[in-house]
């Protein structure tokens, strides 16, 4: 790889900035990953609220000596990472397939 | 405790840490290779040196000292830990990785294209590196103390030096090997026994923690007080806040992304680390709970801290339990070591690029080579935080690490979030960021540590500060940036179509590698 070879100027990066597919790729990328990190702090600041104003609800027990707390607890580990893998699956099916496109238009179809 | 062999475990670990260092420096060449691994590690060894590289003494020992003396809902704690990686992937990672960037300071004058803003940016992690190496060193104290009776200032000698050793000498090639091993060896150390002391206490008949007598009546109880803590509520939102948030802003975790040969593989690794440090904290909690039905009062002259391995003895009483009892003696000490070094290497590398090599360069002569400044800043990186360790009483090693997070999400997590996401972050506006953000913090942290316990909202608001000081540091930096539109860098535009456009885009990266 040659980067030195490839001269921009920086009005081509004003450009690419400008442009619609460039637009598009930041706002898919804010409306998927700003929402859901939202909603996965809310799920796991969620089990702190129920273990402090909920304590009933965290120590009924399931089986045995375990309760629904450390069900909660572990369920955690389990939740984090689901969303990882969704994240990942999503960049790799909706990002990057569209950061590619405008790397090529960028380059002129070169590889 | 039976010493002999408590002592061969540990001394196994660190020879063994220094002959894996001494492999990979074989295949340290090149500058870069000393630095980053020439960017060449695969994303499942670099996931394991990650999370090698994370599970700290308060991963290894804190939780479960956490959970032993303030219940099972402590879990929310490793959970953290792992939430802040989650966060890092999806809000900073990509665009770090493209930024081109080793360091976190590099990505500061970067962005912001100020040399003003990156000496701050350096303060700044040495800073929070020594605060963060403090209870690796207070830790491993502990542990020999607990092995062989030795004065505490011998256990932090020990890591000192090998970490000095291993970092001075081989660079971050020789660190992800070593990493790497570090995790499987500390998973191997802790889940072995937790095996053992498990199967006995299924054997033994023994009640649940719950139904213990005395102390532990309401031990099950949720959030039964955060140690003991005023404001229980507030103590563990702040603290949550400073995990999900510090973690982008530790400078030994960001170095681990610049590994990723791309962004790809970065994702690859981080999917990897959660899954790793999920399965590592699995363990940990069961030492809390056991210790609970097997020690239900702390012997004397034990913390917390210490009931990892002063349990297998309890359950298991003759030389099982002392054997178990070396391994996780020799497992702590791998979460020392490893933690440590990582810490080391950052510490170390910003303080001789930005602190170090010009005044170096002046009074030798230019004699110095490269490398040595970088030996010469190795060993300052380590002797500040044992001199430190050797006059601050320890305050629960979760809690330090907390601080340290706090300090961390203060700071940088403001800038690398609105660096990457905002145009309108001025220089003026990210330098006020930092210096509020840091100034509180620290300023927090240092009153909660020299001080002693105070009592109330005061002591609560100190004792865990991220809930306000990342809100102000965030704000002080957005408001000043509004009001400073003439000082927003020159080339913003520029800068944000490379870290939003894939590595392999051909634009033009600058390597700020020096």
């Amino acid at each position: 790889m040659s980067n030195e070879a490839r001269e921009h100027t920086g009005t081509e990066y004003e450009e690419l900035q400008r442009t619609e597919e460039f637009g598009e790729l930041r706002r898919r990328f804010r409306r998927f990953v700003f929402p859901m990190t939202a909603l996965f702090l809310a799920w796991y600041f969620l089990y702190v609220l129920l273990a402090a104003y909920a304590p009933d609800f965290m120590s009924q027990k399931v089986w045995g000596e375990i309760n629904v707390g450390l069900l909660f607890g572990l369920g955690q580990f389990v939740s984090t990472f689901v969303i990882t893998v969704l994240y990942v699956r999503w960049a790799d099916r909706e990002f990057d397939p569209r950061a590619q496109a405008l790397h090529d238009r960028l380059e002129g179809g070169r590889p | 405790m039976n010493t002999v062999y408590g002592v061969t475990a540990i001394v196994l670990v660190c020879l063994t840490t220094l002959g894996v260092g001494a492999f990979g420096l074989r295949l340290s060449r090149t500058t870069s290779d000393f630095y980053v691994a020439g960017r060449t590690v695969t994303p499942y060894r670099n996931a394991s040196a990650i999370g090698g590289e994370y599970l700290s003494a308060a991963s290894f020992l804190g939780i479960a000292g956490l959970v032993y003396s303030s219940g099972l809902d402590m879990l929310w704690f490793p959970v953290g830990y792992t939430v802040g990686y989650v966060v890092l992937l999806v809000l900073v990672a990509a665009p770090l990785r493209r930024s081109g960037a080793y360091t976190l300071p590099d990505f500061a004058e970067a962005r912001l294209e100020s040399s003003r803003i990156r000496l701050l940016s350096s303060l700044l992690v040495v800073g929070i590196g020594w605060l963060y190496l403090l209870p690796q060193l207070q830790g491993a104290g502990l542990a020999l103390r607990v092995v062989t009776g030795a004065p505490t200032w011998v256990g932090s000698l020990v890591v000192v030096l090998v970490v000095i050793a291993n970092v001075a000498a081989g660079g971050m090639r020789s660190i992800t090997l070593v990493q790497a091993m570090q995790y499987w060896l500390k998973l191997t150390a802790i889940a072995v026994p937790a095996f053992v002391l498990l199967t006995v206490w299924l054997g033994d008949g023994r009640p649940g923690p719950q139904l213990t007598a005395g102390t532990a009546v309401d031990w099950a109880q949720p959030l039964s007080g955060f140690g003991g803590q005023d404001h229980p509520v507030y103590a563990t939102y702040s603290t949550l806040l400073a995990l999900a948030l510090g973690t982008m802003g530790l400078p030994h975790v960001l170095v681990r992304f610049y590994t990723n040969p791309d962004g790809r593989a970065a994702r690859r690794t981080t999917l990897t680390v959660v899954a790793l440090l999920g399965l590592f904290y699995l363990f940990p909690p069961v030492y809390g709970v056991l210790g609970r039905v097997y020690l239900p009062h702390l012997p004397d002259g034990l913390r917390a801290d210490s009931i990892v391995l002063a349990l297998p003895e309890a359950v298991v009483p003759g030389s099982l339990g002392e054997v178990l009892s070396a391994v996780l003696a020799g497992g702590a000490f791998a979460a020392f070591l490893s933690t440590a070094s990582g810490l080391t290497m950052s510490v170390a590398g910003v303080l001789d690029q930005d602190l170090l090599r010009g005044r170096l360069g002046r009074l030798t002569g230019e004699d110095a080579t490269v490398v040595q400044g970088f030996r010469l800043a190795t060993v300052l990186a380590m002797v500040v935080p044992y001199a430190a360790a050797r006059f601050v009483e320890p305050i629960g090693l979760a809690t330090t690490v907390g601080l340290a997070f706090a300090v961390a999400g203060s700071t940088f997590c403001p800038l690398l979030v609105l660096g990457s996401w905002w145009r309108g972050l001025s220089t003026v506006g990210a330098a006020a960021g930092l210096v509020s953000g840091g100034v509180l913090a620290a300023g927090a942290v240092l009153i909660t540590m020299l001080a002693g316990p105070i009592s109330g909202w005061p002591g609560a608001l100190l004792g865990q500060p991220a809930a306000w000081t990342i809100p102000i540091a965030f704000s002080v930096a957005v408001v000043v940036s509004l009001a400073t539109p003439a000082r927003i860098p020159r080339h913003t535009a520029r800068t944000m179509v490379r870290l939003h456009t894939p590595e392999d885009l051909g634009l033009e990266r600058s390597t700020r590698h020096r």
